[in-house]
């Protein structure tokens, strides 16, 4: 996994050595153009600007105040241990990490999950596609197996046997369809939430202080710092309460790939016993593609061992797929659940993050439409 | 240093219950907005004499609401356990997650079933829609594919298959929404989100969990359980007659792949019209217990956490979640 700026032994001095001085460099700035207006003010008899200059001062403190508690909240974050948490309201314990990680880990769980699932489906319509399309010849006038129409030419009937899986395919296209989207959900806010640890959302801070109190640039300025606000405070906060769901919502323990669960959807055989993490997510190796391809060749070797007729081959066949028996109705809700964890909690808490962005810049003193945002989630 | 001191915090909590830890958030809270007034008092600063004094408000409606849930937790667990929610077809359940739970056990075997029929229907047709036969002798020979009347049940199959399979999913996904209910609504997201609603960086969220709680314990069992009862009442009904869920018996006759007369037409036209009536039977479970009553039950829960959000203190808009169902 990918280190994170948040948390790391490197954040301090980030925090130290450029978010503190850039937010001080700013408020100095601010101050400074703020003791000009009032002195131009007073120098030309304008209450107007005297009163503005009077007003911003507050403004200004009101920002550092919150870069200050931003800044604080980030560290108590870092230092607060999801165990713990977990016993108190759960009596259970989890991992000793803490909440950033927490939202990390809820997430990258989600992405595998999700990928589980869209493995185990594609598994199934592997194998329902395969059982489809095997035909059939049928030599007319049978003697046991051997049919005596084909002796001098070829004459019988052509057939797809195990042809009446299309209903099951086609309710397995929707989910494999909806577990790509699940995957890539989950993570594109895996990606998101990467990206403000490594320290985007910390640049907003300084530049927030400055433009809150440039004249009509109090909205922007506001939206600045509730944006870092909500995303280095809301969002993670609230993943990793989902992260505390994960025995149900991820089914934890049982996510990583290896995992007995995980196989039972398909012949063991064919799966490999790795366990890949996120990183190995695009190495096309750990994957049971070229695993499964010996099920053709097993296949072959049941074929040639059929001593019955073809159609009472089926079990034989779908065996060699599903060992303990076809299980499309687990696969659809394991995919079903996937959802749920890949989809439909993290945006729930993206929206909530957003929704906070607009309720933290209504206390800055400015309304933020950002509904347009949250459609376009 | 700054880890010390929150190390310290946190080793108190950790021997903390969470009514222990809203307490403290809330002495804590209002220590900061009390040092806010002061430092507004001190200066001269009405704006922040003014926001200390929301903030009180907004304090004193955390505190009513962490009365309010330990009282709740009674009401919450009455409502569970009212016997007339709770008691659905005669039958009878501890609180109303058990019975929605139950229910939506009985759709999922329902679908299961359901999906296993298709599946032979499927199998038959495809099978029978499949045949041609072939002469070939010495290079000369035909090609005869009399079963064409078959074919076109197979692209119907697959779109039931389909509406099944999705029906399934959502069955799925409810049950799952209900285990995640039963384990962590009360214990969990409702206090945690009692806690972070007490500061005011926090409200957002906080707010956000308190409402997801509430919606997960309550709406979604409700919201199962009327549509379940919508339904039971209108298979109670005369109306529904043509449409009373049945296991299927109808025959596919086989078909013969060399023949091209009227048999083969007649066979196919028949199975037609086995599958539908047999897929008839199968619409109240499909379409109104599996596919139109999550929707109706997620629905529910998605509005209740828009409006508690807003009750809350912070509404969340999560109306684009609705747009997933």
């Amino acid at each position: 996994m990918t280190e994170a700026l948040i948390c790391s032994t490197e954040f301090g001095s980030f925090v130290d050595n450029t978010v503190i001085p850039l937010s001080l460099l700013a408020s100095m700035a601010t101050i400074l153009i703020v003791a000009l207006s009032f002195m131009f003010g007073r120098a030309l008899s304008n209450a107007k600007l005297t009163l503005w200059a009077k007003t911003e001062v507050i403004q200004v403190i009101v920002s550092a105040a919150s870069v200050f508690f931003i800044i604080l909240t980030i560290n108590t974050f870092c230092g607060m241990n999801m165990n713990d948490i977990s016993q108190i309201f759960l009596e259970t314990p989890a991992q000793d990490i803490n909440v950033y990680d927490a939202a990390q880990e809820y997430l990258r769980e989600a992405a595998l999950y999700s990928h589980n699932a869209m493995t185990v489906i594609r598994y199934h319509l592997q194998a329902y596609t395969v059982l489809s399309f095997i035909n059939a010849f049928q030599c007319d006038f049978p003697v046991g197996p051997i049919g005596i129409g084909c002796w001098y030419g070829y004459s019988g009937t052509s057939m797809q046997p195990l042809g009446g899986y299309g209903a099951s395919i086609a309710a397995l296209n929707i989910f494999f369809n909806g577990m790509i989207i699940a995957h890539f959900t989950a993570l594109n806010f895996l990606f998101i939430l990467l990206f403000i640890y490594k320290g985007f959302a910390f640049l907003f801070l300084p530049f927030g202080i400055f433009m809150r109190s440039m004249p009509y640039m109090r909205q922007f300025g506001s939206l600045m710092i509730a944006l870092a606000l909500s995303f280095l405070v809301v969002y993670p906060l609230i993943l990793s309460i989902f992260y505390l769901m994960g025995p149900v919502v991820v089914d934890r323990p049982h996510v990583e790939f290896g995992d007995p669960e995980v196989r039972s959807f398909f012949n063991k055989q064919y799966v490999p016993d790795s366990s890949p993490d996120l990183d190995n997510y695009l190495d096309e190796t750990v994957f049971p593609e070229q695993e499964v391809s010996g099920a053709l060749d097993a296949l072959g070797f049941v074929f040639g061992n059929v001593g019955d007729t073809i159609i009472g081959a089926q079990d034989a066949f779908s065996e060699e797929y599903f060992p303990e028996g076809p299980n499309l109705i687990g696969a659809i809700g394991f995919g079903a659940n996937a959802f749920i964890a890949a989809v439909f909690l993290p945006t729930a808490a993206l929206i909530a993050a957003i929704a906070s962005v607009s309720y933290t810049a209504r206390l800055y003193g400015e309304e933020i439409d950002l509904s347009r945002i949250t459609r376009l989630m | 240093m700054k880890k010390v001191l929150i190390f310290l915090l946190m080793f108190g909590l950790a021997f903390a219950g969470w009514q222990q830890i809203a307490a403290l958030s809330i002495v804590l809270s209002a220590t900061l907005l009390a040092i806010s007034f002061a430092v507004g008092l001190g200066f001269g600063i009405n704006e922040m004499q003014m926001m200390a004094k929301e903030e009180f408000f907004q304090l004193l409606a955390a505190l009513i609401l962490i009365i309010a849930l330990i009282g709740a937790d009674g009401i919450l667990n009455g409502i569970s356990t009212n016997q007339g929610l709770a008691t659905v077809g005669g039958t009878s359940y501890d609180t109303i997650q058990e019975a929605s739970s139950a229910m939506l056990s009985d759709t999922r075997s329902e679908m299961a079933s359901l999906m296993g029929r298709v599946h032979e229907y499927d199998q038959t047709i495809s099978s029978q829609a499949s045949q041609s036969s072939q002469c070939n002798i010495m290079g000369m020979g035909y090609t005869v594919s009399g079963c064409g009347g078959y074919s076109m049940l197979a692209p119907a199959l697959s779109m039931s298959g389909g509406i099944a399979g999705f029906a399934v999913g959502e069955i799925s996904a409810m049950t799952r929404f209900i285990e995640i209910a039963q384990a962590y609504a009360l214990v969990l997201l409702l206090p945690v989100g009692i806690v972070f609603r007490t500061f005011k960086m926090t409200r957002g969220a906080g707010g956000f969990l308190i409402a997801l709680g509430i919606a997960l314990h309550i709406m979604l069992p409700i919201g199962i359980i009327f549509t379940e009862v919508l339904g039971e009442t209108f298979i109670d009904d005369d109306a529904s007659a043509d449409y009373q869920p049945g296991s299927g018996s109808g025959t596919i006759a086989d078909c013969e792949a060399e023949e091209t007369g009227e048999e083969n037409e007649e066979n196919a036209i028949s199975a037609y019209y086995t599958l539908k009536s047999e897929l008839r039977k199968q619409l109240y479970v499909i379409l109104v217990k599996a596919t139109l009553g999550p929707v109706i039950a997620l629905l529910m829960m998605i509005t209740s956490i828009k409006a508690l959000t807003s009750i809350a203190g912070a509404e969340v808009d999560v109306s684009a979640i609705a747009r997933f169902i």
